[in-house]
């Protein structure tokens, strides 16, 4: 019997489809959702890099004359990335151009608006972070995207790490952890280490900002199209954002490497307040910073962080 | 070895050994394609391992074996079971043709682990150990997957036998 079963079965394979088939229809799927993925891959990868708000309240449009006028493509949006509480580590603006690539606004959490910290505004109401952040800086906020940054790890272990570049050996007297001078590749808790140290950086969270940011751009480099796909499937459950926004049809622009560039707003002298010292934003330098920033006169940051 | 390479090698056999588990050559290359898109993504590492071709059977079989198929397999378990009833009659007996398809059908209808067992066995020449592996279960649980299924065959085998005697 154990003959007439090898050829039963050999018989029943030998049904296949023709493998050229296959391998056409992996090859237009490979192409496809190349844009989604990376679209999703980059909200995601940009809402863990780091926090910028950006100005311009949608209701004062003529009050604010001159804010360039924008290709109907190009949007922004505010990446919110919190920790398990819902409060923000790292707040983002940027601004998504039609041809893909990313102009960021990094915006300090600590700044002080009126009353309340602006890492705590996110927890009461996402519109009231985007408001302020709209007040702030002068700038429409068209969206906004929101990770847990202890997402990010397994983001940078799915992309098989993400290179930074530190500038001289530091030490977390919290963590522990120790990160030597130059280039290094991390992932999973290495990387949660790298963003969220503060401790034992010369700048605080101004060097932690930084370090998003390089993380951010480490992390853009890495997506292509052979992990795109993955990130995506993987990284998608993990973001959110708000009603309305046609994700899908964000991401077309999405089309190769993606290409970042990182900046911080500018703060003034810190101002204290009944919650302690804040942070403070002169509302006109950060318009006209933001401005540059997305209008693509900024300068380019050092390559390596504290 | 890359993965353009792999699936060159591999691709035809791969879906040969998803036809064969699943008896429906069209679930058949959707499973096939979805893993080759996944598979892809984990290259680096799959890539690395001794055996990436028993790395990605296992992945084609769990699939199948997954809740998501369970709907297509039943029905095309209807299907054959309706065709096995019909295949005796369909042929002379003597026709080794008419065997095989008789046997083919009673395959079909299998539990769907019994039947991928008995591929791994049969169509893969895999070793217990092998099958244990790709099945993601014990040993024993695959001789014991195997046995059943070939005592059902059997069953099916005899008792045709002795239908067929009497109508002749």
């Amino acid at each position: 019997m154990n003959d007439l079963i090898r050829q039963a079965i050999a018989a029943e394979a030998e049904e296949r489809v023709d493998s050229r088939t296959v391998l056409a229809e992996l090859h237009k799927r490979k192409k496809k959702p190349f844009g989604l993925i990376i679209g999703v891959a980059t909200l995601t990868v940009a809402a863990a890099a780091a926090a910028v708000i950006i100005p311009t309240t949608i209701k004062k449009t003529d009050a604010s004359p001159a804010v360039q006028p924008v290709p109907a493509t190009a949007q922004n949006v505010l990446l919110i990335g919190t920790d398990n509480n819902d409060y923000t580590d790292s707040l983002v603006l940027a601004r998504f151009e039609a041809d893909g690539s990313v102009r960021a606004v990094s915006l300090p959490r600590d700044i002080q608006v009126g009353d309340e910290r602006l890492n705590r505004l996110f927890r009461q109401d996402p519109k009231k972070l985007t408001s302020t952040v709209e007040q702030l800086t002068s700038t429409k906020v068209d969206h906004y995207a929101v990770i847990k940054m202890s997402e990010f790890g397994r983001i940078a272990q799915l992309v098989g790490g993400v290179e930074v570049c530190v500038s001289a050996a530091t030490v977390d007297v919290q963590t522990g952890a120790t990160f030597p001078a130059g280039s290094q590749t991390l992932e999973g808790d290495r990387a949660l280490q790298f963003l969220r140290q503060r401790m034992g950086l010369p700048m605080g969270d101004f060097d932690r900002i930084k370090r998003h940011q390089a993380f951010l751009a480490g992390l853009a480099a890495k997506i292509n199209k052979d992990n795109a796909l993955a990130l995506a499937g993987e990284v998608g459950r993990s973001v959110r954002v708000d009603e309305g926004w046609d994700v899908l049809a964000f991401a077309q622009r999405f089309q190769g490497p993606v290409k970042i560039f990182t900046a911080t707003l500018p703060i003034t002298d810190p101002g204290v307040t009944p919650n302690g010292q804040g942070l403070g934003v002169d509302q006109a330098q950060a318009k006209q910073f933001v401005e540059a920033q997305f209008g693509g006169t900024a300068q380019p940051q050092d390559r390596c962080v504290n | 070895m890359g993965f353009d390479q792999f699936v060159a090698d591999r691709l035809d056999r791969l879906l040969r050994y998803a036809t064969a588990i699943t008896c429906d050559k069209h679930l058949a290359q959707d499973i096939v394609q979805n893993v080759l898109m996944r598979a892809q993504h984990k290259w680096e590492r799959i890539g690395a391992m001794d055996a990436p071709y028993l790395y990605v059977k296992r992945m084609v079989t769990n699939d199948y074996l997954s809740w998501r198929h369970r709907k297509a397999a039943r029905e095309i378990s209807v299907e054959r079971s309706e065709l096995a009833k019909h295949v005796p009659s369909m042929a002379d007996p003597a026709d080794a043709h008419a065997e095989r398809e008789a046997m083919r059908a009673r395959i079909a209808v299998l539990p769907r682990k019994q039947r991928a067992a008995l591929v791994l066995r049969f169509y893969e020449d895999c070793s217990d150990a092998e099958i244990a592996q790709v099945l993601g279960c014990a040993e024993s649980t695959v001789r014991s997957q195997l046995s059943r299924a070939l005592q059902t065959l059997r069953a099916h085998e005899l008792a045709r036998s002795a239908t067929l005697g009497v109508h002749s």
